[in-house]
């Protein structure tokens, strides 16, 4: 297991280094002129381009500038981000934690709510519950996510007030910066606790519903789909019927002997749910102007921001293997089989 | 009904009801956050140093608000000024312009504080008109004091090294002698006073220093000139200066930039405590934040003013005159090297046009004759615009009201394309593209009027109408690549001399893409420049704004802006020089 795990982490620069080298590649298919757009805000700049284009070295053969670049980033220097108006390191840095919390406080009821609605409709196959939970995951997932995104801040922020978009209310914003307040984890609904400030704590959970409800109705569908189906699999095979046989409680005979080889797949899904909310949740993300890190790299990509761009690749490629790594050993956890080869 | 359509129609219910309930609107609403202002927009500032930004989202956060500058608009006039830094604005009469127009003096205002409570002095204004001029990034703003000072746009030879002989020249053309500082110009420079009442925003030169900002001498030029990047400044997020508002934070991950008030300005403290920027990109949210009283101001464009007309609690302020030109361009030398599918077959056999198609002028004025100005402007912008005679924007001085100008006529564009280059157009047809930037709706809907315009003069005339992305947009326009193309051009300074450069030099970032070069019209530009007689200088303009007349290379049309704000923002009011409000004189009360 220890090898596994090791040669698994080995993979991570090798995957980060083929994920930059090919973003670079492709971007370098664009013209000079068209990288430095980046650097140009005000039509009045224009007739700087060739300077822009010279000073930054846009115009040097690919294999000089990816050099350049790597030099750099082995010098622990990932770039300027003409995007975040930041180091690229420090950018990544930034917009990571709110991102977290979003993938954290969205993660847990995907997670309970889709196992339990997807065991709870294979168990009572083609009763009311089955049906239910088979029209609402199915609705939930027919619309795009900006449209349930703006649905919600319709209502629940333009009508209510309940859930207001952004991070904190501006009385909490500026208490974050008064001085009084420190930061531990830059998860503002857990730094907020740590400060002892509850109402601070209640800001920043509203803040987070509106993406947080968005994210749960769009990410369950697929889950509660293939709970079921994994689960109906699992209760057709023969250990269950002699479970159930040998007279064991159904509560027993479904949490503990079906379930848990049902939950296989749901691992790999929820293993890639949970990177791709890591990896930033650009719609949400935007509706909802919250500060992570999604929106960055999609406008960065929009701007032609190169080490934008790259960095952020380089950023979600890392947490794509960890995200696996973290399957694999979660199925050697569930399954001994996995163990044993 | 089963049980499924029974679930369905509770789910439709279930949203229905919800939506139902959108179209109220919580009435009378106190006045939200009472001493912040809190403005809305979708852009980021690029830097906050004012010697390095050179964008509209950068200098509307510090100009006037961190820094100031010697003397300032009157109200909401572009041409007449009022002191600010200075105890007096310059003129002839008052001895502050020299007979020969070349040598300005300001008298300094005494006792003004900066926000760290030391004096602001002479020396601190000739620091930052320094500091201005040789921090000289490629395609920053330092040109602007560059030219009419020294006579010169860059700072760097042409392989890029720094000309120390302009450091030397500089220095002694900006003199700082106890209260007073006087500016020698290379030459007389008519906008001179417009573009101090912009540019010469002072920075607090001891404090910089202590930053590890430049030192003021030729020895420290290297590390201020052209600096690679906006974070490389010292002033990049950090500022001290006289303003009614001091520098808190620039929070680039929250996306919002904080302002204070400053307690010891020089006149009366400015009557709100704190003013916020923030970037919200979507308009969604950005409305709600308006309608909830979230946000005091928003950016909206055109095709979004009607989801905040009607709002309550919301003013929406129309039709405010802007210092902005929108062109359509057509290219005189179209490059065609290495294929280009604008062009078509890349020549006059119906297919295509050749690279020099519009260097026929009776080819323009067709197209100018052609063009449905009264749909472009109601369908296009609302209503929002006008036709402009010429590249001076109207109410600027130098635009003659009379100049004969284009009005849609298509007897008078059939006549001109039938007069084409022997009639050859007309008989054979042409295909060609006009190019927008994709997102921009407005230059869209422009390009297709133009296109329905032409295509029925003739069916064998053939437009195409194509979006670029804004990075390939510049670039292709820059290589001359694009043969008709929309995009606009904001004032730099209120001047006539702003305008005619771009669209009509030879070296103008417009004319020179279109190919345009006529050595008459680049000598009238220089003497116009050069000119400090108004009646002589506003001849000058006349007359070239008749040569863009007779020999059109552009359509000119003027945009109007519009501000939305909630209705408890008072004080507020526009010049079409600002970058954005102007937050001293504005208070929040009422609703």
């Amino acid at each position: 297991m220890a090898t596994y795990i090791g040669r698994r982490f080995v993979l991570l620069p090798l995957v980060a280094f083929g994920v930059t080298l090919l973003i670079f590649a492709l971007l370098q298919f664009l013209a000079p002129e068209m990288r430095a757009a980046a650097f140009i805000t005000n039509p009045n700049q224009l007739n700087a381009l060739p300077a822009i284009i010279e000073k930054y070295g846009l115009n040097k053969p690919i294999h000089i500038q990816y050099y350049n670049w790597l030099r750099e980033v082995f010098r622990g220097n990932l770039g300027w981000s003409q995007t975040a108006r930041q180091p690229v390191a420090q950018a990544i840095g930034a917009f990571f934690p709110a991102t977290l919390e979003l993938t954290l406080y969205s993660f847990i009821p995907i997670m309970i709510i889709g196992v339990w609605m997807g065991t709870a409709a294979a168990v009572n196959r083609d009763k009311l519950i089955d049906h239910v939970s088979r029209v609402f995951s199915i609705s939930f997932r027919s619309l795009p996510s900006f449209v349930w995104g703006l649905l919600i801040l319709m209502i629940l922020y333009g009508r209510l007030n309940w859930f207001p978009p952004g991070r904190l209310s501006l009385e909490g914003d500026l208490f974050v910066r008064s001085g009084e307040f420190r930061f531990y984890t830059h998860l503002m609904t857990v730094d907020a606790l740590l400060n002892g400030k509850l109402w601070l704590f209640w800001d920043s959970l509203r803040h987070l519903m509106g993406p947080v409800l968005t994210l749960t109705m769009i990410s369950i569908a697929l889950l509660v789909r293939v709970t079921r189906s994994s689960m109906l699999e699992v209760l057709r095979q023969d250990y269950v019927r002699t479970a159930r046989a040998k007279g064991l409680d159904e509560d027993v005979v479904i949490n503990v002997h079906a379930r848990k080889n049902a939950l296989i797949p749901v691992i790999t899904l929820s293993s890639l749910t949970f990177v791709g909310l890591l990896g930033g949740v650009v719609i949400t993300e935007t509706i909802f102007n919250f500060p992570g890190i999604g929106r960055w790299g999609a406008f960065a990509a929009q701007q032609l921001d190169i080490p934008g761009v790259t960095g952020f690749a380089m950023f979600v490629a890392g947490l794509t293997v960890l995200g696996n790594l973290a399957a694999d050993i979660l199925y050697a956890y569930f399954d001994p089989r996995v163990r044993l080869q | 009904m089963n049980w499924r359509q029974r679930v369905m129609a509770l789910v439709v219910l279930i949203l229905a009801f919800s939506l139902v309930g959108l179209t109220g609107i919580a009435q009378g609403q106190a006045v939200k956050n009472p001493d912040t202002l809190v403005l809305v927009r979708f852009g980021d500032p690029e830097s906050l140093d004012p010697a390095y930004a050179y964008d509209t989202a950068s200098s509307e956060i510090f100009l006037w608000h961190v820094y100031e500058s010697l003397i300032f608009f009157n109200g909401g006039s572009t041409g007449s000024f009022v002191p600010m830094l200075a105890t007096e604005v310059p003129s002839v009469a008052n001895g502050g312009i020299s007979r020969d127009g070349k040598t300005y003096t300001f008298k300094i205002r005494p006792n003004v504080k900066f926000h760290d409570g030391t004096t602001m002095t002479a020396e601190d204004v000739k620091y930052s008109l320094l500091r201005f001029m040789f921090m000289d990034r490629d395609g920053g703003p330092s040109w602007i004091l560059l030219a009419p000072i020294l006579g010169a746009d860059v700072t760097r030879d042409d392989k890029g090294a720094l000309n120390t002989a302009l450091f030397t020249q500089a220095n002694n053309a900006i003199k700082a002698s106890g209260n007073t500082l006087s500016i020698t110009l290379k030459e007389p420079y008519a906008a001179f006073l417009s573009i101090m009442a912009q540019w010469s925003m002072t920075v607090n030169k001891k404090w910089a220093i202590s930053r590890g900002d430049w030192n003021g001498t030729a020895a420290g030029l290297a590390a201020l000139n052209n600096p690679a990047k906006p974070e490389d400044t010292k002033l990049f997020a950090q500022g001290n200066g006289t303003g009614p508002f001091k520098l808190v934070q620039w929070d680039r991950q929250g996306r919002q930039v904080i302002l204070e008030r400053n307690t010891n300005y020089w006149r009366a403290p400015a009557k709100l405590n704190r003013v916020i920027y923030r970037v919200v990109e979507d308009f969604g949210p950005r409305r709600l934040m308006l309608q909830q009283g979230d946000a005091d101001i928003v950016s909206v464009n055109r095709p979004e003013q009607s989801q905040v007309t009607g709002v309550p609690g919301v003013r929406i302020v129309d039709n405010l005159p802007q210092l902005v030109v929108t062109g359509i361009y057509m290219n005189l030398k179209i490059d065609v090297a290495g294929g280009n599918p604008d062009v078509g077959s890349g020549r006059l056999d119906g297919n295509g046009v050749p690279p020099d198609f519009f260097a026929d002028v009776n080819v323009r004025r067709g197209v100018a004759y052609a063009f449905d100005y009264a749909t472009a402007i109601r369908d296009c912008n609302r209503s929002a615009a006008a036709v402009n005679k010429g590249p001076i924007p109207q109410g600027m001085f130098g635009y003659n009201p009379n100049q004969a100008w284009f009005t849609t006529d298509r007897t008078r564009a059939e006549a001109a394309f039938r007069e084409a280059r022997g009639g050859q157009i007309w008989n054979s047809g042409f295909k060609f593209t006009v190019a927008f930037n994709s997102g921009n709706t407005t230059r869209q809907c422009m390009a297709q009027v133009l296109k329905s315009n032409l295509e029925a003069l003739n069916p064998k005339f053939k437009v195409d109408v194509r979006g670029v992305t804004w990075a390939q947009y510049l670039s292709l326009y820059r290589q001359s690549k694009l043969a008709m193309w929309i995009i606009g051009w904001a004032a730099d300074y209120p001047d006539p001399d702003n305008f005619v450069t771009p669209f009509m030099h030879s070296t103008g970032t417009y004319a020179k893409a279109q190919g345009y070069n006529r050595p008459e019209v680049d000598k009238l530009i220089q003497d116009a420049r050069n000119e400090t007689d108004t009646a002589k200088r506003r001849a000058i303009y006349y007359n070239l704004m008749k040569i863009a007349y007779e020999d059109p290379i552009t359509l000119y049309l003027q945009p109007t802006g519009f501000i939305t704000m909630r209705t408890w923002v008072r004080g507020w009011y526009n010049n079409p020089a600002f970058f954005g409000p102007y937050v001293y004189p504005i208070s929040k009360s009422g609703g």
